[in-house]
C-alpha cells in the first residue's frame, strides 16, 4: 500500500488553476534566471564564432592582449617573418584589425570590427559566404544580420573610414547584441597599419600546445595562445563581465521562487492537515508526511522548471527574431544549474510546512472539520 | 430578507483585508514575493537610469562645446574613430574656436585578480582638455607612464595612488583616482602619447574636443571644411542611443519576466484565499451579494496585496540597492520620480491582471456552497 498512492501529486494538483498559479509563478522567477543565463551564453558563442571556425592552431598578439572583444594590439611589423620562421610552422598571416562604424543607407549605423585580411589564401576571412565574393580591392564583407540592419544588399555602398567600399558578400555569424565583424583585403588598410593579430597554422603532427611554446619563444615580447586557449580567453571575457550581473539577478529571481513556493506549500500543508492527521492516524510516519511535504516541494519546481524551460526556448525564438543580434542560448547545462538551484529553493521553502506536518496530531483526524 | 439591505451590510465588513489578513503567514509570503518582483522592477528600471546616466557622462564633463569625430563616427561611446592629428590644428584655426584639445580613447581588458576587467581608456594631452573631470585624490597623468584610474575600479581592486597597473603590457604608476565610472566599465586616464604607443599607430586620434562660443556657427565653419562636427547635445542623445540600443532588449525582457512573476504571485495569494473561504463567499451569495460585488471583493484583495507589495517592494529596493551599491558599485542604480511612478504603476497593473482567476472563481460560485461542508 505504501508509496502507492501519490498523496504529493494529488494534493498538489487538485485545484488545477492553483497549481498552475504556483507553477507559473516559480517559473516566471526561473525563467528571469534562465533567459538572462540563456542571452549570456548566447553572447559567448556570438563572441567565439570567429574564433571557433578559424584554421589557425595559435594566434599572436599585443602583450598582455588576449582577446579580440573590446582589445587594441598592435604588432611589430618583424613579427609575422618571425613567426614564419619558427619550425612546426605551416604558414602565418598577419591580420589587421580595427572597430569602426559601418555606416548604411540613411545613416544607419553598425559598430564592428573591421578585419584586413589575405584574401588569396582566405584563412584570416569569414568559412563560408552566404552570398557574393570575396573582397576585391574597395570591396568589404559584411555579416547579414549588420546588412539588414544597415539596409544593405550586394552591390551597395557603405560608409568605412570616412570613405565607401562596395558590398561584394555576406558571411553569417559574428553579430552580437553591441557590435559585428566586417572583412576587408589587407591592403586596403591604411598603408603602415601593423598587424594587431597573427594566425599560425601547424604542420602536421605538431601540436598546438607545442607550436604555441616555440612562438612564443621566437616573440617573447607578444602574447601567444592557441586558438583553444584564445577562444575560452575570449568567453571568459563575456563571463566575467556578465557574473556580477548573473549573480544579482539569479538571486532575485530564487528568492521569488523560494517565496513562491513557501507560499504553495504552506498554503496546501495547512489544507490537507486533516488528511496529514488521518495518514498519521492510519499508521503513517512522520517521515512519510515529510516525504509528501518534500514531493510537493519536488512536483513544484520540477513543473516550474519544465514551464521555465519551454518559455525561455519559446521567448528565445521570439527575441532572436525582433532582434536577430540577441541570442539566447537555453543549454541543458544552464536548465540543469537552474534546476539545482531552484531544487534547493524547493527544500528551503519546504522547511516551515515540514514543520507543521511534524506536529500534526493524528487526533485531529476525528474532529469535525470547523 | 431585503437583498438591499444584505448588499449594503456587506460593504461595512472588509471582508477582503479580514479574508488576506486571516492567514498572516500566507499574506507575508505572498507580500514578499510580490515586493521582490517590485523589487526587480526598480533595480532594473535603476540600472536603466544608471546606464542612462553613464552613457552621457564623458561628453557632458569634458566641458566641449563641440566634438570634431572621424566621418561616419557619431558617438563616444564606442571606443571607435580615427583621425589624423594635425585635424586639431584645423579646428583651432578656426576664429569662433576658443581651444580645441585632441583625445584619443580605446578599450581595454585588464585582467586583475584573475577576472578580465574591461576599461575605457581615454588619451589627453597634459595640461589640455579631455582628461579626468573629477579627481578624487591625487592628479591627472603628465607623463607617458603615468595613470589615473576610476574610483570604482580602484575600490574593487585595492589600487591605490602610488601602486601600479600593467596596461597591454606597459607598467604605469597610478597618480591620481577620478569620480569617473561607467557603466560595467571603469575610465582610465593616460597620456595621449602613452596611448598612441599602446596602439602602435602615432599621429592620430580618435576626436578632437572644442570650445566655442558660438557653438552652431564654428560647426557649419568647419563642417564647410569637410570636418565632421557634432555639438555636444548631439553627441550625448547619439552616446546614449547606442548604450541603450546595446541593453534595451534584455532589461526590457527581464521587466516583463519580473512583471508576470509579480503578477502570478498576486493572483496565487488571491485565489488561494477566496478557495479557502469559498464557503462564506457562498453565504454571501446566498443572501444576495451579486457577481460584481464578489468581483469587486477579488479586486480589493489584489489591490491591498499590490499596495502591501508595494511597500515591501520599496524597503526590499532600498535595501538590496545598498548591498549592490557596497559590494557591485560598477552597477549605478539611479532612482528618478518616474522610476517610483512605474512601479506604482507596475503595481497596479498586476493587481488588476490578478484578479481574473479570483474574480472568475467568484462569479461562477454557486450559493449553494454555503450550505456544503468545508472539504
Amino acid at each position: 500500500m505504501r508509496g502507492r498512492v501519490p498523496l504529493a501529486r494529488r494534493a498538489l494538483f487538485q485545484d488545477r488553476r492553483r497549481a498552475a498559479l504556483a507553477a507559473g509563478g516559480v517559473a516566471a522567477a526561473l525563467l528571469l534566471v534562465l533567459l538572462l543565463q540563456g542571452i549570456f551564453d548566447g553572447a559567448m558563442r556570438q563572441a567565439t564564432a570567429y574564433l571557433r571556425a578559424s584554421p589557425a592552431d595559435v594566434i599572436v598578439s599585443q602583450r598582455d592582449v588576449r582577446t579580440m572583444h573590446m582589445s587594441v594590439s598592435a604588432l611589430d611589423p618583424a613579427t609575422d617573418d618571425a613567426v614564419r620562421a619558427v619550425d612546426g610552422v605551416a604558414w602565418a598571416e598577419g591580420l589587421r584589425y580595427t572597430t569602426t562604424f559601418l555606416v548604411g543607407a540613411g545613416d544607419r549605423q553598425q559598430l564592428s570590427y573591421v578585419i584586413g585580411y589575405d584574401t588569396a589564401t582566405g584563412r584570416g576571412g569569414p568559412r563560408r559566404l552566404s552570398a557574393g565574393r570575396p573582397p576585391g580591392p574597395g570591396e568589404i564583407l559584411v555579416e547579414r544580420i549588420a546588412a539588414d540592419r544597415l539596409g544593405l544588399r550586394l552591390g551597395d555602398r557603405v560608409g568605412v573610414f570616412g570613405g565607401t567600399f562596395r558590398v561584394s558578400g555576406l558571411f553569417h555569424g559574428g553579430t552580437t547584441i553591441a557590435n559585428s565583424a566586417a572583412f576587408i583585403r589587407t591592403e586596403d588598410f591604411a598603408a603602415g597599419t601593423p598587424s594587431a593579430y597573427v594566425l599560425v597554422g601547424a604542420r602536421p603532427g605538431v601540436p598546438a600546445g607545442d607550436l604555441a611554446r616555440r612562438v612564443a619563444a621566437a616573440v617573447p615580447g607578444d602574447t601567444v595562445q592557441t586558438t583553444g586557449r584564445f577562444a575560452r580567453e575570449e568567453a571568459a571575457l563575456v563571463r566575467d563581465m556578465s557574473a556580477d550581473l548573473m549573480r544579482i539577478m539569479s538571486t532575485i529571481g530564487l528568492l521569488i521562487a523560494l517565496a513562491v513556493i513557501a507560499l504553495t506549500l504552506f498554503t496546501l500543508t495547512l489544507a490537507k492537515l486533516r488528511e496529514h492527521a488521518v495518514v498519521k492516524a492510519l499508521g503513517g510516519r512522520t517521515r512519510r508526511l515529510a516525504a509528501v511535504v518534500l514531493a510537493e516541494a519536488a512536483w513544484s519546481v520540477a513543473l516550474a522548471v519544465a514551464v521555465a524551460t519551454a518559455a525561455a526556448v519559446v521567448l528565445g525564438a521570439v527575441v532572436g527574431r525582433v532582434n536577430p543580434a540577441v541570442a539566447v542560448a537555453v543549454t541543458p547545462a544552464g536548465v540543469v544549474r537552474v534546476g539545482l538551484s531552484a531544487l534547493a529553493v524547493g527544500a528551503v521553502g519546504a522547511i516551515v510546512p515540514l514543520r507543521r506536518v511534524v506536529a500534526v496530531d493524528p487526533a485531529s483526524a476525528f474532529r469535525r472539520a470547523s | 430578507m431585503n437583498p438591499r439591505s444584505v448588499r449594503a451590510h456587506p460593504r461595512r465588513v472588509p471582508l477582503a483585508r479580514r479574508n488576506l489578513t486571516a492567514d498572516r503567514r500566507r499574506l507575508a509570503a505572498g507580500v514578499t514575493g510580490v515586493g521582490l518582483a517590485v523589487m526587480l522592477i526598480l533595480l532594473l528600471d535603476g540600472m536603466w537610469a544608471g546606464i542612462r546616466q553613464q552613457a552621457t557622462l564623458y561628453s557632458e564633463r569634458s566641458g566641449a562645446d563641440l566634438f570634431v569625430l572621424q566621418p561616419g563616427v557619431r558617438d563616444l561611446t564606442a571606443g571607435a574613430g580615427s583621425l589624423p592629428l594635425p585635424t586639431v590644428d584645423q579646428v583651432r584655426a578656426d576664429p569662433g574656436v576658443a581651444w580645441a584639445a585632441p583625445v584619443r580613447t580605446a578599450y581595454v581588458i585588464l585582467q586583475l585578480h584573475g577576472r578580465k576587467v574591461p576599461a575605457y581608456v581615454v588619451g589627453s594631452v597634459p595640461g589640455q582638455r579631455g582628461g579626468p573631470w573629477s579627481s578624487a585624490s591625487g592628479r591627472p597623468p603628465r607623463s607617458d607612464d603615468e595613470i589615473t584610474v576610476g574610483t570604482v575600479l580602484a575600490r574593487r581592486h585595492g589600487i591605490g595612488v602610488g601602486d601600479r597597473l600593467e596596461l597591454l603590457g606597459r607598467s604605469f604608476r597610478v597618480v591620481g583616482l577620478s569620480d569617473s565610472n561607467g557603466f560595467m566599465l571603469s575610465y582610465v586616464f593616460v597620456t595621449h602619447d602613452a596611448l598612441d604607443g599602446l596602439a602602435g599607430s602615432p599621429g592620430r586620434t580618435s576626436f578632437v574636443l572644442a570650445g566655442a562660443a558660438d557653438a552652431g556657427g564654428a560647426t557649419a565653419r568647419l563642417r564647410a571644411q569637410g570636418l565632421d562636427t557634432l555639438g555636444r547635445h548631439q553627441v550625448s542623445v547619439n552616446n546614449l542611443r547606442f548604450a541603450t540600443g546595446i541593453l534595451g532588449s534584455p532589461v526590457r525582457l527581464m521587466v516583463a519576466v519580473g512583471l508576470a512573476a509579480g503578477t502570478m504571485i498576486i493572483a496565487l495569494t488571491a485565489y488561494t484565499a477566496v478557495v479557502e473561504r469559498r464557503r462564506e463567499y457562498g453565504i454571501v451569495k446566498a443572501m444576495g451579494g451579486t457577481g460584481r460585488f464578489l468581483v469587486g471583493l477579488a479586486v480589493a484583495q489584489t489591490l491591498t496585496l499590490a499596495a502591501l507589495g508595494l511597500g515591501a517592494g520599496w524597503l526590499l529596493f532600498v535595501a538590496g540597492r545598498g548591498v549592490i551599491d557596497a559590494s557591485r558599485p560598477q552597477f549605478a542604480i539611479v532612482l528618478t520620480a518616474g522610476a517610483a511612478g512605474r512601479a506604482v504603476a507596475a503595481a497596479l497593473g498586476m493587481a488588476l491582471l490578478a484578479a481574473v482567476v479570483p474574480a472568475r472563481r467568484l462569479a461562477a460560485l454557486e450559493p449553494a456552497a454555503a450550505y456544503r461542508s468545508a472539504a
